[in-house]
């Protein structure tokens, strides 16, 4: 008796079969419950070790063992003749056979089934945040503006906008310090004061409760080129908009004794802003310095004794000239419609006669000749440097450049003089850089803090080594997106509320000729390049065309 | 879609209004281990308004270490995850975003905005701040000394500015409420890196996070991110700390902040008021406009335009979860110092004594309720207001009920409101920054005078 026969004959081979078969099938399933259930990978490993060792106690098993009627017996002990190993024989055959069958059509299921999907993972962050909104190149900023001119020359834009039920109108004066010479400096700023204190038929203060008690705020602000008034209402309140705009412009009464109270209520103001600010005052002296002929020179405010002494023939002259409505330009946003404004501005605004334009301001700034450099002495802790460049009028191509030029140099924590001056040489508190221009040139303004007894000689030479690197190598492309995007989310930022729309709309319109040029601010943002950048680097940061202003503590010993 | 419907109806005799002022719908959400996101969608403009408000705050800092919370959130924007301070600030700045960290009395709060495209970015950098700030050694001892020297900087330029400071030193005392945000020169330099790291042990944590999302996103994948991003935070390791409200303040007492030649006197006067849970809310905000929060108000009228004394006078309630202070502010010209202190008090006890005139509260009624809507306008002032409802334990009825609550304020409830709340003519505190040789004398008839230099390193007198 051969020993293949005798494992034949004990069922060892049909065992080692079905173990097999059984193994495959258990290793086919538990491989799925892995990958569907999430179960380990260890867990098929596992199973594989596990079976790997069952092999030989099953196949020994079956070698010593016998199925008897009687139950499980050592073969040695079976009286042979009795023996059923035959039946176990067939029956280990057709549970290899069903295994098999089993099985094989698992797998051929598997293919032609649908792949199986495993239940979602709970891995949530595999969800994209995705913006609804379209930012394509197409796609365009939802408007449907109107504009119209009253027969007087008064230009109205409006810009419905229906998402709250409130209106703001914003009326642009082109009236500001440009329009002063000495002996009535101030004065455009004195008249953002006296447009609230009374008319013919108004007291001082009716205007504000007027207003208010239709549920409306107001707030004005005087620049070097404008004076801009603001009504913040709810749609409720438009004709009363109508109404009080339209008295103080027709009918203001320039009374002399609210003229005198006044005039301590601005002297007061700049107490606060100029004279108890040592930024303030610094801020005063750049323009006073920096202009010999502009008057872009002389303070918003006024000069003190101006403040004190103008006339009120120069009140009544001033107002007559350039409150005119050929003078002025009005912007309405909000929950209104064009029809109800023209109507409503034809009603109020189209009686106020037109005038003589205001005389225009030819003076240019010539080209200056040399560094200013100037020194205030002052009870300070920290020392002030401001350092202007003469730089480009609001309606110049060169406008945007500078100014994302500026932003490259100095907005936020990240940029070029900021990572410089305050995070790695430590030798400035804080820094900022602005440009200022309107209807002429303005300046590049850059304002520095160091820190209590800090060098500003040394600062400055830091800063125009910066200065001169950038008209050097100009920026990285890096630094040209970084100010890109933050111009574009300012200007996203703005037309968030029907104030910033209402803003955005009229200084455009003032200052470029047309509002319309506010919607093509991405698109120029999209086509300014690097070099656009450094030629205004190389136009802007001229050692000639530089004024640089210190403010600090008196040396000890008295001053120099 | 109309986030904020205000119904205005025109009756006889004038306008009146049936205010209907509403908060958008929101989802509130709680995970298990207690962050509350709160989420709104808004698609006008494709811009994102996230805040984050983390409850604590520098009512939470050591008495000797005022300033410790406020130097934490500056450093904390110094570094987190895998980037430094340069490298935050560029990825902050390189999408045109902004993000900044910033100390409260009562929370730390993260404020950011961002292009909507930029949302992963975002979520990745204010995870980055709250969970993984690096609070480098190095970034704090610069950021220490420049907010040292930014304190002096704002005494030079804007002593207005640290008014605050200053008053409410002198009126809360050791209350936490008494402590400077910003911290003082002298504490300032007590504060270590260890500091830090044990209050962001201490404060930081799931349980103390809200997170309020608005603008231009897909609701169901923001909630699935911050879920995912905030849901595993530990909780803080210490409890979130109570104030006891403290007690106002009984007679009349000065401090005298001394800035030589100066040519105008800053002046604030006041007294301990109200909290948060102020039940005549409607009431106090109608009396706080009349007397002292517009143009038209009885402190401009008499400051301003009647007598020229000053360019603004105001006045404000701070409501916090204890009570707060009242407060009046205005400047004036040296010379004229006790004259507009004087005209200020007695508007004051006008106030306290003739009410309001019916027509005085019907304007300032319309004029809050004009307003109102302009509040909730951006993304971020919505995502601002649901933290702080939820900061503050509020449902939306605070502001969905306040027009009703408006119309309904009756004259008698004011003038008992009035009285409750504002000090009498006997129990003010006085806080004055100025040229102290020129009016020390004559403010010693306010009460007791406290000096001190506005050069001394603390906003306390020592």
């Amino acid at each position: 008796m051969s020993l293949f026969s005798e494992l034949r004959r004990r069922n060892v081979i049909r065992v080692a079969l079905l173990y097999a078969v059984a193994s495959w099938l258990l290793v086919w399933i538990v491989n799925h419950m892995v990958d569907g259930l999430g179960l380990s990978p260890w867990v098929s490993e596992y199973v594989l070790l596990l079976l790997a060792i069952g092999l030989p106690v099953a196949l020994i098993f079956a070698w010593v063992y016998e199925i008897t009627p009687e139950g499980l017996r050592k073969g040695v002990d079976v009286d042979q003749t009795q023996s059923i190993v035959y039946k176990t024989g067939q029956k280990l055959n057709a549970a290899v056979a069903v295994l098999a069958v089993l099985g094989v059509a698992a797998v051929i299921g598997e293919q032609l089934l649908p792949e199986f999907e495993p239940p979602p993972p709970l891995v949530l962050e595999e969800i994209p945040l995705k913006p609804v909104f379209d930012f394509s190149a197409k796609a365009e900023v939802p408007r449907e503006i109107t504009s119209f001119n009253l027969p007087n020359g008064l230009k109205i834009i409006v810009w419905p906008d229906h998402d709250i039920p409130n209106v703001v109108m914003y009326n642009f004066v082109r009236a500001g310090g440009r329009n002063e010479y000495p002996g009535i400096t101030g004065i455009a700023h004195f008249f953002e004061h006296m447009m609230f204190n009374g008319t013919e038929s108004r007291d001082q203060g009716d205007f504000d409760e007027e207003l208010e008690a239709a549920g409306g705020a107001n707030n004005a602000y005087t620049s070097k080129d404008v004076t801009v008034y603001q009504d913040w209402f709810p749609r409720s309140a438009l004709e009363t908009v109508f109404e009080l705009e339209s008295d103080r412009l027709a009918n203001l009464a320039i009374d002399p004794d609210v003229v005198e109270t006044e005039r301590t209520t601005v002297y007061s103001e700049r107490r606060l802003r100029v004279d108890n600010d040592n930024f303030g005052r610094l801020y005063e002296q750049m323009y006073a310095t920096a202009y010999l002929a502009h008057p872009y020179q002389t303070p918003v405010i006024g000069w003190p004794s101006d403040i004190e002494n103008w006339t009120q023939q120069d009140l009544e002259d001033f107002f007559k000239t350039y409150y005119a409505p050929n003078n002025q330009t009005m912007i309405f946003a909000g929950d209104v419609t064009p029809e109800a404004i023209y109507l409503l501005a034809d009603q109020f605004l189209s009686p106020i006669p037109r005038q003589h334009p205001p005389p225009e301001i030819t003076t240019v700034e010539p080209e200056q000749l040399g560094a200013r450099r100037f020194t205030l002495e002052a009870d300070a802790q920290t020392p002030l440097l401001h350092v202007v460049f003469h730089a480009v009028a609001e309606n110049d191509p060169d406008a945007l450049h500078l100014e994302l030029l500026l932003t490259v140099l100095a907005e936020g924590t990240s940029s070029r003089l900021y990572q410089a001056l305050v995070e790695t040489e430590q030798t400035a508190l804080d820094i900022s850089a602005w440009r200022s221009g309107g209807f002429d040139a303005g300046v590049a303004y850059f304002a520095i803090t160091l820190p209590p007894g800090g060098d500003p000689a040394a600062v400055e030479a830091q800063l125009l080594d910066m200065l001169e690197d950038v008209v050097r190598n100009g920026v990285s492309d890096k630094e040209l997106d970084k100010a890109r995007n933050l111009r574009l989310a300012s200007f996203w930022r703005a037309l968030q509320t029907i104030d910033g729309k209402a803003s955005a709309l009229g200084n455009y319109e003032v200052f470029t000729g047309d509002y319309e040029n506010l919607f093509a601010v991405p698109e120029q943002l999209a086509t300014t390049s690097a070099a656009d950048l450094r030629s205004v680097a190389a136009k802007v940061f001229r050692r000639n065309n530089m004024t640089v202003g210190v403010l600090r503590a008196p040396d000890d010993g008295g001053a120099e | 879609m109309r986030p904020v419907l205000l119904i205005l109806l025109a009756l006889s005799g004038g306008l009146a209004f049936a205010a209907d002022v509403t908060l958008p719908d929101y989802e509130r959400v709680v995970l298990d281990n207690g962050v509350v996101l709160l989420l709104s969608e808004k698609h006008e403009v494709p811009l994102l308004g996230l805040q984050a408000v983390i409850r604590g705050g520098s009512m939470a800092d050591p008495a000797d270490k005022a300033g410790l919370a406020e130097l934490l959130a500056t450093v904390m924007q110094k570094g987190a995850g895998d980037r430094n301070a340069a490298e935050f600030a560029a990825a902050v700045a390189g999408v045109g975003g902004r993000l900044s960290v910033g100390a409260g009395v009562e929370s730390i709060d993260v404020s950011a905005e961002f292009l909507s495209r930029d949302a992963e970015l975002m979520i990745e950098l204010v995870s980055d701040v709250l969970l993984r700030p690096s609070l480098a050694e190095e970034e704090l001892l610069k950021e220490r000394e420049r907010a040292i020297g930014l304190i002096g900087a704002a005494k030079d330029s804007d002593p207005n500015g640290l008014m605050p400071y200053y008053a409410n030193g002198f009126l809360f005392g050791a209350h936490p409420y008494g402590s400077p945000t910003i911290g003082s020169e002298s504490s300032l330099a007590r504060i270590g890196r260890d500091d830090l790291v044990s209050f962001y042990a201490d404060h930081f944590g799931g349980d103390r996070l809200i997170v309020s999302v608005v603008g231009d996103f897909d609701l169901a994948a923001m909630k699935a991110r911050l879920t995912a991003v905030f849901g595993d935070w530990a909780p803080a390791a210490a409890e979130l700390p109570v104030v006891a409200a403290a007690e106002k303040s009984a007679g009349g007492r000065v401090l005298l902040v001394d800035k030589p030649g100066a040519t105008q006197t800053y002046f604030w006067i006041g007294n301990i008021g109200v909290d948060i849970n102020y039940p005549r809310r409607a009431e106090l905000d109608l009396a706080n406009r009349v007397f002292g929060g517009t143009f038209t108000s009885m402190l401009m009228t008499e400051l301003r335009v009647n007598t020229g004394l000053t360019y603004t006078a105001r006045s404000v309630i701070n409501r916090r979860a204890t009570p707060g202070s009242v407060t009046i502010r205005s400047f004036t010209e040296t010379g004229t110092t006790i004259e507009a202190i004087d005209l200020a008090v007695s508007v004051l006890g006008r106030l306290r004594d003739k009410g309001l005139s019916d027509e005085k509260v019907a304007s300032a009624r319309a004029l809050i309720l004009g307003q109102f809507p302009t509040r909730l306008e951006t993304a971020s002032s919505l995502a601002n207001m649901f933290a702080f409802l939820e900061q503050y334990g509020l449902d939306r009825s605070y502001i969905d009920a306040y027009g009703s609550a408006l119309e309904a304020a009756a004259t008698e409830s004011i003038a008992m409101t009035i009285n409750e709340v504002y000090p009498g003519p006997d129990d003010l505190v006085f806080v004055l920054i100025g040229d102290a040789d020129a009016i020390r004398d004559d403010v010693a008839k306010y009460g007791s005078v406290t000096e001190m230099s506005i050069t001394e390193p603390s906003f306390k007198p020592q």
